[in-house]
């Protein structure tokens, strides 16, 4: 693919012209200057231009990508933290990425109706839009060499990092057997269809449908997971090893059922996190120093770290000099100004006018 | 506005012809509180676009700037070069770096202008500036001893400073200042008098100076020995363009910054008057501190919107290209409450900030409120 062949031929110029762009750039970098001429240049973060758009449906779209030279590739069955601007704001979420790595890494993303960066994605996107992507990151991933009997259980969004797991196998020399039952409500909700098809060729993979919600086609399952499926629908199925992805009932159903039955590894992928009771004031906790604090109502975030006995950089502590601001790896926080509250996940708040709501874990 | 005197709301604020009760600055507050939150909840694409093609317009400029002056042994071409270089340097430090360093910017969420990464092209490091700037003189505004923006720790710009004899000197030393804004700036948040009183640690002042003296390494190393080199034989030209763009920025940045506070109404204040002070009364502070400069939309922006130094008080992290929309509003609230805002073309205003320094290199004949060194 050209995007690899660019970056190798970047990474190999001399680190003095890089130097000499640097100093006389200073204290900006010289892709800021190259950007006016390609936007996709930045030195800070990795930019990506979509360069295809496949809907799949109205409810699904996949998107190839055109990463800067910052990408890296990924390994199969890995995501990556994916920012779009909408209305002019930063927008971030996470997607697995749907490719096998080599290519130009696609991404194929089911829309969830709330309004948020998959509906975007699904309603708005066009080739040509720019899009940032952050490390792949995820252990979701193929340990050393592939076993010869491998068992993939997928539902719903949960078909794209097992596609690029098995497409990257598939690709490779491997000689052993993929069966993969995949769950879905209805055909119009069936993400990388084409490319499912295309699998149904290869005497390596034996791919199964399974629809839960309507009438299934021709060679399709009718049916339902519950902890007894796997044992009466795969032969043998207990001696595979297991990969799964698929909303979390699905995913507990899965992992019960390998608990008792289970005698090769499984390796799951959860996209949803245990949702966050959100509360009146919470427990504060401090990723760096590894400490803890409870937070009543109203107390500020500054102030809870405070009483724990730290001493966070901070100035006006009233929220207009922004020199408190830190980072929130995850959890609620209510805004004391506006009253507002929102989930954090990686993002900087002034902690001087924030409080938490629920557990929240700080940078500091 | 009158109060009749009423032990449950006291009088807080008085001034010929205008006295306001608590309940009344409270009122005032929240007045302008309502008016910030209607202009962040509408925030969006169009801010976006704006903020996005300031830097596009400024890095062009800066590089079509700096490209002329390759060709500046050619008159023309120098002038064109040093003047688009010059309105570069002002655009970046004062409508994007100013802005994005005080968090205008930051619900872009676009790491190109998040001011806890952004460093702009001024010998004043990111970090220090945002501690002496966005802190001490934003929350401390004016107030005598405390804000060190008042007078840079080297010049006398209220009564309450107490005079000395080197002040007779400062209505010269004051333009040594203007030309080198960026070197006082710089320099000015090592504190020196506060090393010297003891009250600053050497190796906080040690640290802070290696990282100044890095930057400065990089800024001149870029503007006068890199960009010089690459010209070869038109390295004197390409020298003399940059040394110019530095200081006409530097002359730039220092008339609008000075006259930000220093006009002839500009209220100061001592540590004394801002005890417990509330959310309203600090309003209050900005608003009586800071003064606003006319002009059309271009001088607006070439100032960093600095013009609207009112509303840049009041309003530090809002994005600078609301502030026009926000200012009549601003002055309608002020009005009503029968407050001085403090408004009027660059000459003028300029011209009180110079007849200030000149009345303050003498000794004051009144009496100071409360005298700090």
């Amino acid at each position: 693919m050209n995007v690899i062949t660019a970056s190798n031929s970047h990474s190999v110029a001399p680190g003095l012209i890089r130097r000499l762009g640097k100093a006389l750039s200073t204290p900006f970098d010289p892709e800021d200057y190259l950007a006016l001429f390609d936007p996709l240049q930045s030195a800070r973060e990795i930019r990506a231009r979509v360069i295809g758009v496949h809907r799949e449906s109205d409810q699904a779209v996949t998107l190839t990508l055109q990463p800067n030279r910052l990408w890296q590739g990924h390994r199969a069955g890995q995501h990556v933290l994916l920012g779009v601007d909408i209305q002019g704001v930063r927008h971030q979420r996470c997607f697995s990425l749907s490719s096998a790595p080599g290519g130009a890494p696609t991404i194929s993303v089911k829309r969830q109706g709330e309004g948020g960066v998959s509906d975007h994605l699904v309603s708005h996107c066009q080739e040509g839009d720019l899009l940032t992507l952050a490390e792949p990151a995820g252990d979701f991933v193929m340990p050393g060499a592939a076993p010869e009997r491998l068992l993939m259980v997928t539902a719903g969004s949960g078909i794209t990092p097992v596609h690029s797991i098995v497409k990257s196998l598939l690709a490779s020399n491997f000689g052993g057997k993929v069966t993969w039952v995949h769950f879905e409500r209805r055909y119009q909700d069936l993400m990388l269809s084409d490319s499912l098809a295309a699998l149904r060729g290869d005497s390596r993979v034996d791919l199964r449908l399974v629809i839960t919600g309507e009438t299934p086609r021709d060679g399709d399952q009718a049916g339902r997971l519950d902890e007894h499926w796997l044992t009466d629908n795969v032969t043998d199925a207990a001696t595979h090893t297991v990969f799964t992805c698929g909303p979390a009932g699905f995913l507990d159903t899965v992992m019960g059922w390998h608990r008792e039955y289970g005698r090769a590894p499984l390796f799951h992928e959860r996209f949803q996190s245990a949702p966050v009771v959100a509360g009146e004031g919470g427990r504060v906790h401090f990723a760096r120093t590894g400490g803890q604090a409870e937070a009543a109502a109203g107390v500020s975030l500054l102030e809870a770290a405070e009483q724990a006995g730290l001493s966070p950089k901070h100035g006006c502590r009233m929220g207009i000099c922004h020199t408190c601001k830190c980072r929130v790896s995850k959890g609620r926080v209510r805004d004391l100004q506006s009253g507002e509250s929102r989930e954090l996940n990686g993002q900087e708040v002034r902690i001087c006018v924030h409080a938490a709501e629920g557990d929240v874990e700080l940078d500091l | 506005m009158n109060a009749k005197v009423d032990h449950f709301d006291p009088i807080v604020f008085e001034r010929p012809g205008v006295t306001l009760t608590r309940s009344q600055v409270e009122a005032f507050g929240r007045e302008i509180d309502a008016l910030r939150e209607q202009i962040m909840a509408d925030l969006g694409e169009q801010d976006a676009r704006y903020i996005r093609r300031m830097v596009r317009t400024q890095k062009g400029m800066e590089l079509a700037g700096r490209g002329l002056l390759f060709l500046g042994v050619l008159p023309p071409a120098w002038l064109a070069g040093t003047a688009l270089l010059s309105v570069s340097k002002i655009l970046e430090n004062m409508e994007i770096g100013h802005n994005v360093m005080h968090a205008q910017w930051d619900w872009l969420g676009d790491p190109a202008l998040d001011s806890s990464t952004y460093d702009w092209d001024n010998t004043c490091p990111a970090e220090q500036w945002k501690h002496s700037h966005n802190y001490m003189h934003h929350t401390f505004t004016n107030v005598v001893g405390k804000d060190r923006d008042v007078g840079y720790g080297i010049m006398r710009m209220s009564d309450e400073q107490r005079w000395n004899p080197a002040y007779l000197f400062q209505p010269a030393y004051n333009w040594v200042l203007a030309s080198f804004f960026q070197w006082g700036v710089a320099f000015h948040d090592l504190e020196v008098e506060r090393l010297l009183k003891g009250e600053k640690s050497f190796a906080e002042y040690r640290e802070q100076r290696r990282k100044i003296m890095k930057k400065v390494r990089q800024q001149v190393g870029k503007d006068y020995v890199l960009f010089p080199l690459l010209a070869g034989p038109f390295a004197p030209w390409v020298l003399a363009g940059n040394a110019t763009a530095n200081v006409t920025r530097n002359l730039w940045s220092y008339l609008i910054i000075f006259c930000g506070h220093f006009t002839e109404h500009a209220e100061m204040f001592s540590e004394a008057e801002i005890e417990n002070e509330t959310r309203g009364q600090w309003y209050l502070r900005q608003l009586l501190g800071s003064s606003n400069l006319e002009g059309g939309p271009l001088f607006h922006i070439m100032s960093g919107n600095l013009s609207h130094q009112i509303e840049h008080h009041l309003f530090p992290d809002m994005p600078s290209n609301r502030y026009k929309q926000v200012a009549p509003k601003v002055r309608e609230i002020a009005e009503r409450y029968g407050l001085h805002y403090n408004s009027g073309r660059l000459s003028r205003q300029f011209g009180t900030v110079l007849k200030r320094i000149n009345r303050l290199a003498l000794p004051s004949r009144r009496k100071p409120k409360n005298a700090v060194v």
